[in-house]
């Protein structure tokens, strides 16, 4: 029997109609009667099927539309054609059935309560999604367990700090344990050891329930602990959808040495691997492959006055980039 | 932090008056961007007026004077009571929220580095001109009343009446001053300002109707009897010269006295924030 | 008008399953409700202060009204319309209570809703948050009508209140005061969710306080008001959201107009629960397609 997939999405297409606004007094008048706006596609012949108890990361730069397609899946926007399938319901019909099952956590929203303790806030969530006593404290005290909450489930939500509350946020929003959970950034703005935290949470949550994730993140190392497959898109289409295997090789082969010299600009780095740009204040960054890190650093080090090296992983953006550029461009 | 200048001798006062002008041009300005705003905001102080005038026709219906006020009289108390409500909302207000924020979050840091005295800076950052509609239908319903009243208007009422709303304004500014000075000391200021909206609407009668103890709180405590009623009485030949003493004397204590709370409040200011 | 989710599950058909169902509903609304009125409750018991400064900013404009109408009965020889200043001082003291039982979530507050995201947190809730907001809301009076008595008490000292009600009066003022919370939350709901088709709304919103204000009984006792006026305001909800509840308790009220404004209350308060379905309904579809 072929299990029927968790998360099932077709042709999905959403298009937002901008204003377009003239200058001066007689434009803006006249756009109250006669509004001019321009189509500005945010998703465009989105494909992709998630099966039960998958973790998938969903990667692509700033406007690609991860946050779109994920407010679809919620239900918050309904699409401008296609269709999609959560659970065997349709996501934008909001039926009551489907949101007790389902989850949406944004890293910078918050739908604690500001003045009240997180219990209290706790207590709210189960007259919201009515779970049965024993299971919602089963699971309260679970969650309090896991994500180190003991300390501060008595302390008003505006007493903590960025990342407190946003373990408070994520242990609330997890209470009427959903099937279905989808994380926009869930880990931004947070210190490392809370990103830590938060994904070795999910990890556990996926494992322990089988609930579906789909997840975007600006940090690789959420989407390298989290996820086997990652769907990359941009422009609103899938460019990549795979094991995060094949993405890690194109992320392993070339690294950034960031190196910061005691002269202002003066200097040109461009002899140093693949290329190099200055960043300004004397900071450089050099591209290099992983097997020339060693050697360009020695060089660097010897021939230059470095006040500061340190070698970084490429950002995200561009191994998205490479990802897709390797697709349509010959190597 | 740096310490606001050592003020009524500041040998920089001349450059703050400048500062003012500017910073009150490219508010203006900006807000110049925003025409149609103008037009949303002219409909609803239309629409604030209806219900006023309908008020007092209500009122009139079944008296024709109140408290010795007659029913064109009292359209003079209505028209000049929104014009000073327009020219709170449009020029005291604005930069008196900002003000209240800015303790209250803790970035009064800007202001308080400038070359210039802080008070005047502060006091002109932001202005709101287009809420300055209903000063200017306050206007319109202050004339319709002078013509339909049988009290005669000679030019003297009519200076006197231009100097009486000058102090009017003077009084209010300050006291809007002190009221975002207490923001110094307390936490949440934003329910004195619905006190103070609250308690504006007794200005739209005489004080003279008041009960006494209401009507020495809205003279003194909130000074909208020298801000209202007395230019009304200037134009409705009902002013004594003491009056006109007396408001004079009042605004030059409140801006002597709001500008020693602002100083305070500055110092506990700059002692909590260093 | 608005009514529970519906379980999740299979819906048995039979009858005490479907009651079991019904009664498992109104429980966790129940549930539900006294949750976010024991927020509110705390919530604004922390702000007592500013409670009180609001308050008292709200206070001025009866007194306001309250004082030029007991200077014209004087002025007439004692009395106006019918009215004293003892009577008058009862209307507008009683009027207090009602302006603040009428408190509820203000249409200019959706605006901030929709910018800030939190009109996307409560769609990701399953039940509607019009609940939300009338249980808060309802929590809020508790405190609201702690800090009142004393306010009350000054003003009986300060204004002579003439007032003598029924038992019956009270029980229907009771009753008429909640009446008069769901009508101005379902209606005020209604008009903020215009938000979410044009933003340039604070004149619609200013024409509708200013309607209510002349047609409610708010500014004056609707009797004293010229006939076109009262005549309007028996076809529009506003009455029964000020003149009637404060009438209940100070009268003149005969029982059939107190059974009658009750009956009105009721009308008005499923006309709004329809009003506010299909705007929510509409207005959602909207809001979901040109963004969350």
């Amino acid at each position: 029997m072929i299990e029927r997939p968790a998360v099932r999405v077709q042709s999905l297409r959403k298009a937002f109609d901008v204003p377009v606004r003239q200058p001066g007094l007689k434009a803006s008048i006249g756009a109250l009667f006669k509004r001019e706006t321009r189509e500005v596609v945010a998703v465009d012949e989105l494909n992709f099927e998630v099966g039960a108890g998958e973790v998938v990361g969903f990667l692509g730069p700033n406007g690609a539309g991860k946050t779109t397609s994920l407010k679809m899946l919620a239900g918050l926007l309904h699409p401008t054609s296609g269709t999609a399938e959560v659970l065997g319901f349709t996501p934008w019909q909001r039926q009551p059935a489907y949101l007790r099952k389902m989850a949406l956590i944004m890293g910078n929203r918050n739908q604690l309560q500001w003045d009240l303790p997180v219990l209290d806030s706790f207590e709210l969530v189960r007259s919201i999604y009515r779970l049965p006593r024993q299971q919602f404290t089963d699971t309260r005290d679970e969650m309090i367990a896991l994500l180190e909450l003991g300390a501060l489930v008595d302390k008003p939500v505006r007493n903590l700090s960025l990342g407190e509350r946003m373990k408070a946020e994520i242990a609330g929003a997890l209470l009427h344990l959903p099937a279905v959970l989808f994380l926009d950034e869930p880990t931004i703005g947070l210190d490392i050891t809370m990103q830590k935290r938060i994904r070795t949470f999910v990890a556990e949550y996926n494992r322990k329930q089988g609930a579906t994730v789909l997840l975007t993140s600006h940090y690789m190392a959420d989407v390298q602990a989290l996820c086997k497959r990652v769907i990359v898109i941009d422009h609103g289409t899938v460019l990549f959808d795979g094991g995060l295997q094949r993405l890690a090789d194109e992320f392993g082969s070339t690294k950034t040495i960031v190196a910061r010299l005691d002269v202002a600009d003066g200097e040109k780095l461009d002899t140093y691997g693949r290329s190099a740009t200055n960043r300004g204040d004397g900071t450089w960054s050099i591209q290099v492959t992983r097997s020339e890190v060693a050697e360009v650093t020695g060089r660097l080090l010897a021939e230059q006055a470095v006040v500061d090296l340190t070698i970084e992983d490429p950002p995200i953006e561009d191994v998205i980039e490479r990802v897709f550029s390797r697709g349509s461009t010959p190597a | 932090m740096t310490r606001p200048s050592p003020g009524w001798r500041d040998p920089d006062r001349a450059g703050s008056l400048r500062l003012a002008a500017l910073f009150f041009r490219v508010g203006a300005q900006n807000e110049l961007q925003y025409r149609l705003n103008f037009v949303v905001q002219l409909l609803q102080s239309i629409l604030g007026v209806a219900a006023g005038l309908v008020g007092l026709a209500v009122v009139f219906a079944h008296t024709n004077n109140l408290g010795g006020w007659s029913r064109p009289q009292l359209l003079v108390v209505m028209g000049i009571f929104l014009m000073m409500n327009g020219i709170t909302q449009a020029f005291i207000q604005p930069s008196m929220n900002l003000l209240i924020a800015d303790i209250q979050k803790g970035t009064l840091d800007f202001p308080l580095t400038k070359p210039v005295d802080a008070q005047v800076l502060v006091s002109v950052r932001s202005v709101d001109i287009w809420q300055a509609a209903d000063s200017l239908i306050g206007l319109i319903i202050v004339i319709v009343g002078l013509v339909q009243q049988d009290v005669a208007v000679h030019l003297v009422d009519i200076v006197s009446f231009v100097l009486l709303m000058l102090m009017g304004t003077v009084t209010i500014y300050c006291f809007w001053l002190m009221l975002a000075s207490t923001a110094f000391w307390l936490i949440k200021t934003d329910e004195m300002q619905e006190l103070f909206q609250g308690l504006y609407r007794t200005g739209q009668y005489p004080v003279g109707i008041y009960p006494g103890w209401l009507r020495y709180g809205i003279t003194f405590v909130v000074p909208l009897a020298f801000a209202i009623t007395v230019p009304a009485e200037a134009l409705t030949g009902r002013l004594e010269h003491l009056a006109l003493v007396g408001a004079a004397g009042l605004t030059l204590a409140l801006l002597v006295i709001s500008r020693l709370l602002w100083r305070k409040g500055l110092q506990r200011y700059g002692g909590a924030s260093s | 008008m608005i009514t529970a989710e519906p379980a999740s599950g299979p819906i048995a058909e039979t009858e005490p399953g479907r009651f079991r169902e019904f009664r498992t509903n109104a429980l966790w609304l129940w549930r539900y409700y006294t949750q976010f009125m024991r927020l509110a409750i705390i919530t604004q018991f922390q702000y007592r202060a500013a409670n009180y400064f609001y308050m008292i900013g709200m206070i001025a404009e009866p007194v306001v009204y309250l004082v030029v109408w007991s200077t014209i009965a004087r002025t007439n020889g004692g009395s106006v319309g019918g009215f004293t200043p003892g009577t008058f001082a009862a209307y507008y003291i009683v009027w207090t209570l009602v302006r603040n039982i009428n408190i509820v979530f203000t249409p200019f507050g959706w605006e901030q809703r929709i910018k800030d995201g939190e009109l996307s947190g409560l769609l990701l809730q399953p039940i509607h948050p019009i609940h939300r907001d009338l249980a808060f809301f309802a929590g809020w009076k508790v405190i609201v009508i702690i800090l009142w008595l004393p306010i009350a008490a000054a003003l009986t000292l300060i204004f002579h209140p003439s007032l003598s009600p029924t038992v019956w009066q009270c029980v229907v003022f009771f009753l008429a005061l909640w009446g008069a919370y769901l009508i101005r939350s379902m209606f005020l709901w209604a008009l903020g969710l215009i938000s979410l088709w044009t933003t340039r709304v604070s004149a619609i919103f200013q024409a509708y306080f200013m309607a209510e204000l002349l047609l409610s009984g708010r500014l004056v006792p609707l009797t004293l008001m010229p006939k076109w006026a009262r005549s309007l305001a028996g076809v529009l909800p506003f009455q029964s959201t000020f003149g009637f509840p404060i009438t209940a308790l100070t009268g003149p009220i005969t029982d059939a107009q107190l059974w009658h404004g009750l009956l009105t209350q009721l009308w008005w308060i499923v006309v709004g629960g329809l009003i506010v379905k299909l705007m929510w309904r509409r207005g959602i579809r909207r809001f979901a397609s040109v963004g969350g």
